[in-house]
């Protein structure tokens, strides 16, 4: 995948955060490969559920983001960072 | 997913997976589909179709002032799974006093539902031990009662930390919900004694552990489970209680 897509791909994540937030500050907010969903974002566990939905609605069946979480262990995914997500579907066919 | 219309209010469910279905509901005040979405769900989402509600006043559900017994939210939870064609019977689970609310729904429409698993059932509901902690403490002190990883998010004292101590002071002091839960009655033995083959999941550090043995004890061809961990056994044993759940759904 050219660094292009990657690019592209993290513009529609930042998007649907956006979206899931729905408040002022997120407008502004820097989001990029390293931020953080939990300590730089401080996402609410019910949002980043919302966000998941937005996923797989968005990329549908394709990126098996329930199946990527269901190999993570709760620490794991309070670390997660947008990289992480933009991997994700950047590897899916 | 739009949020669903129900019993006068708009309530919101998560689905994943295909196959056959598996209703989660998860406990009180720092409860949400979450609780189960980052935990087991995921894994019995391979196999099933599984459907998390967020009971009343919880998630991104409304949170009216009145209807946190046990009644009233089966009710809602019936009305999710018929607005989203959930008309056969479902596998049911329940943590904390989201199992009330399964066992609820068990005994007033057994035809809902064709297994039942309660994980830290609080009997009589009033003891539910976060809750009776909860009672006791003013509203500055009321973070030290919560789980670990809830306490993590209160003491970085971010936007995680305002949300969820905003969600807990609207739920304790502008809805009935404490005061539905103290007078949420103790079902007798014989009422119990309707549901047959439950999984029952406790933690072996838990207040509630007790009351497994007493619920083993009264339904017929119950199966009683000890984790290691608390009331939480969800964070404090998810690999172990996620197998537990996959070999209910097995069997």
């Amino acid at each position: 995948m050219t660094a292009a897509a990657r690019e592209e791909i993290l513009k529609e994540v930042a998007r649907l955060i956006r979206e899931v937030v729905g408040e002022a500050w997120i407008e502004e907010a820097e989001i990029g490969l390293d931020t953080s969903f939990s300590e730089d974002l401080e996402l609410e566990s019910i949002e980043f559920v919302a966000l998941g939905e937005k996923l797989q609605s968005r990329y549908g069946g394709g990126v098996d983001f329930v199946g990527w979480l269901s190999g993570k262990e709760l620490d794991e995914i309070l670390a997660l960072r947008v990289g992480n997500l933009v991997e994700l579907i950047a590897q899916c066919p | 997913m739009p949020l669903i219309e129900t019993n006068g209010l708009r309530l919101n469910a998560v689905e994943l997976g295909d196959g056959r279905p598996v209703v989660m509901l998860h406990g009180l005040l720092v409860g949400s589909s979450a609780s189960w979405y980052f935990t087991s769900a995921p894994t019995l989402a391979r196999g099933h179709r599984v459907l998390l509600v967020d009971l009343r006043g919880h998630g991104r559900s409304d949170r009216p002032r009145e209807g946190y017994d046990s009644r009233t939210m089966a009710r809602d939870v019936v009305g999710v799974l018929d607005a989203m064609g959930f008309g056969g019977p479902i596998a049911l689970v329940g943590h904390s006093y989201g199992a009330l609310v399964a066992l609820r729904l068990a005994l007033e429409w057994p035809e809902r539902v064709e297994k039942l698993a309660l994980v830290e059932a609080p009997l009589p509901p009033s003891r539910l031990p976060d809750l009776q902690a909860f009672f006791a403490l003013d509203r500055s002190k009321m973070a030290e009662a919560l789980p670990q990883v809830t306490r993590q998010f209160l003491d970085r004292r971010g936007r995680q930390a305002d949300k969820l101590l905003h969600t807990l002071a609207e739920l304790s002091f502008e809805t009935s919900l404490l005061e539905d839960v103290r007078r949420e009655p103790d079902p007798p033995d014989a009422e119990l004694a309707r549901v047959r083959d439950p999984l029952l999941v406790y933690g072996e550090q838990s207040s509630c552990r007790e009351v497994g043995e007493r619920l083993a004890r009264v339904m017929p061809g119950a199966r009683l489970v000890v984790l290691p961990g608390g009331h939480n056994l969800h964070l404090d044993s998810t690999a172990a209680l996620t197998a537990s759940l996959e070999g209910w759904l097995r069997g």
